[in-house]
């Protein structure tokens, strides 16, 4: 370390010197570079290249495609590509990652964003401190064990499953249909009830499997949230409350335009999560009861590595393609933001 | 006291409310350490009315020793290489990317900042032929194809996180260290590495609870006897569905090293998260 307080405290006559020109190209820098880059390029770029070019066979595990021997396997061209677009498991996948990626965000902001303020309002201290922390908490959590302990929650024996414990305590159950709104309490992971929209059905079980996510995710928000609340100035916020301004002004006027760079952060990152979301539904329901529940993630890996004896990996390279494509776009925004901070 | 707190009234509400809002946000947690700790007739009969004296170490030793064990070492054989080697060639490089000139560096950072975004699915197909070719898909060789596939899919957060806070290190005293003769090495290991520690161990952490959290790479590249304790969880969940005693000590064996972890290093936990969050 005494190098370093050395460092910190440049001889006077350094400090007191105009600011030194950045060196040119340094050779070492490639030295410093190169093995990240090289495990990078190995496990990284290369197999995403084959996922790419494999896309175009037709191909199983069993014997792999191999870009050194392209030719073991027929070249479908875009066939791939047409056979899952064309595909019911793909659309079904996708109506269920779509219900995923409108209320996760929406639920993870919407939650996140009320608690930090609240917790912002409640000030400083050992409490407020408490409260994020409880929220922060379940964030270290692996997914894998949140949907294991949510499957406890979740058991349909009210003598073991807490919410039909509750459910059943307070006389809450019920079961309504209203036009194509079918919902009902009890079973909580095979059958949540269903919305007919006329082209598409949508499970509510998704919902169930949401929760959890959410439940797991809301710490995420709150850091984000809290962060950018810290350089709210609390002068603008006494004197609007001198002129008279109500509570949810205050929220609406002040907080919320303050905040406008962490919501995008908060949505675009929970936007990332819901599109990959895999490990709670695998643990949970591994997308049953039938395929009411499958996601995109899980239909490629069932595509990919459990029906090993049709060679359909080929099919869920596309999966895979057409995943990462969605997911760039989407988080476009979030990319620009990160490049931004690219160093010269 | 802020905004509303002007009444003693709306203060409490406040306060209670929240209080009730954090319990709630604890209840899964709760339940599952609860049903980790009665016998299983007890928590199969309503965990909730249980009894001070039903209480029991007896559901962890049984998972423990029904293989639990081999799981969770391999979770910290695989974490702890993963987070070192990651951490090894990612301060290197952030070195150079916050630094150093060189050729190709804005599209190498974007390539590298990419694996933030795009899913581990667009690697994972491919991703067992190619270990077979490189000999990595048997016996303890499966922990460093593992290891080098969590270092190339940390590298994104890694450069991202760790030249953040390179750059923030004062040109003046990098520059005082070039006037005394250092070279770039010498800068590096004297100047940057110390000043850096308290960056490294916040990413350390996030990179910790990110490997020991992961499930599907696991899944799909590690045989029977390498899977981490995640793997071990989704394994005993489906056929032993009555045996939620074990699976619940189980998670919360699975919880506790990532929560330790949080718990002593909270500050630089949060603030690294702070950092990948809001700088970008």
């Amino acid at each position: 370390m005494t190098s370093a307080e050395d460092a910190v405290a440049p001889e006077p006559a350094a400090r007191g010197r105009q600011r030194l020109r950045r060196p040119g190209r340094s050779r070492a820098a490639y030295a410093f570079v190169l093995p990240l880059l090289a495990i990078f390029a190995a496990f990284y770029a290369w197999p995403a290249l084959n996922t790419v070019l494999s896309s175009g066979f037709e191909w199983g595990l069993i014997n792999p495609w191999r870009l050194t021997e392209p030719g073991s396997w027929e070249f479908v061209g875009l066939g791939n590509y047409s056979e899952t677009l064309g595909s019911e498991s793909f659309w079904n996948a996708v109506v269920n990652t779509t219900i995923w990626l409108v209320f996760f965000p929406l639920l993870v902001t919407g939650v996140s964003l009320i608690v930090s303020i609240l917790i912002w309002f409640a000030g400083r201290g050992l409490a407020p401190l408490l409260f994020r922390t409880a929220f922060i908490l379940p964030m270290t959590i692996s997914l894998a064990a949140v949907g294991v302990i949510w499957g406890f929650i979740y058991n349909p024996d009210p003598d073991f499953g807490l919410l039909n414990a509750v459910v059943g305590a307070l006389d809450l159950d019920f079961e309504i249909d209203w036009g194509p709104l079918h919902l009902q309490t009890g079973q909580w992971l095979s059958d949540l009830g269903s919305l007919d929209l006329g082209f598409t059905e949508l499970r509510l079980t998704n919902l169930s499997l949401i929760a959890p996510a959410v439940w797991a995710f809301i710490g995420f928000g709150v850091i984000t949230f809290t962060a950018g609340l810290t350089s709210v100035d609390q002068d603008l916020i006494d004197a609007a409350r001198v002129d008279g301004a109500r509570l949810r002004h205050v929220i609406r006027y002040v907080l919320i335009p303050q905040l406008r760079g962490s919501l995008v952060i908060v949505a675009v990152v929970s936007v990332i999560f819901a599109l990959r979301t895999f490990d709670i539904v695998y643990v949970l329901t591994d997308g049953g009861p039938g395929s009411d529940t499958e996601v995109l993630a899980l239909l490629l890996f069932k595509q990919a590595f459990v029906f090993l004896d049709e060679p359909d990996a080929g099919l869920a390279t596309t999966v895979a393609v057409l995943l990462s494509l969605v997911l760039v776009a989407g988080a476009y925004p979030y990319l620009r933001r990160l490049l931004e901070g690219t160093p010269r | 006291m802020r905004g509303p707190g002007r009444s003693r009234a709306s203060m409490l509400a406040l306060y209670g409310g929240l209080t009730a809002l954090s319990l709630l946000w604890l209840v899964p947690v709760a339940s599952a350490f609860m049903i980790s700790v009665l016998p299983q007739e007890q928590s199969r009969d309503g965990w909730w009315s249980f009894d001070l004296s039903d209480l029991t170490f007896g559901n962890y030793e049984r998972a423990w020793n029904e293989g639990l064990s081999d799981y969770v070492l391999n979770s910290f054989v695989i974490t702890t290489l993963a987070v070192l080697l990651t951490v090894a060639t990612g301060v290197l490089a952030a070195y150079a990317f916050a630094r150093l000139r060189f050729r190709l560096k804005r599209s190498t950072y974007f390539l590298l900042i990419t694996t933030m975004i795009v899913p581990v699915q667009i690697i994972l197909i491919p991703m067992l032929p190619w270990f077979k070719t490189l000999g990595f898909e048997e016996g303890g060789l499966q922990y460093v194809g593992i290891v080098l596939v969590h270092t190339a899919f940390g590298a994104g957060w890694a450069i991202f996180m760790l030249s953040s806070f390179i750059s923030e290190i004062p040109d003046e005293i990098i520059d005082a260290a070039r006037v005394d003769g250092a070279g770039d090495w010498g800068i590096f290991r004297r100047v940057v590495l110390p000043l850096t520690v308290p960056g490294i161990v916040s990413f350390a952490i996030i990179d910790f609870v990110f490997v020991w959290n992961d499930l599907l790479l696991a899944l799909t590249l590690l045989g029977r006897d390498y899977q981490p304790i995640t793997v071990g969880l989704a394994n005993l969940q489906s056929p032993n569905l009555a045996q939620q005693d074990i699976v619940a000590a189980g998670s919360i064996i699975a919880i506790l090293p990532p929560l330790l972890l949080f718990a002593l290093l909270n500050r630089l936990y949060v603030r690294g998260l702070f950092a990948g969050g809001l700088k970008g």
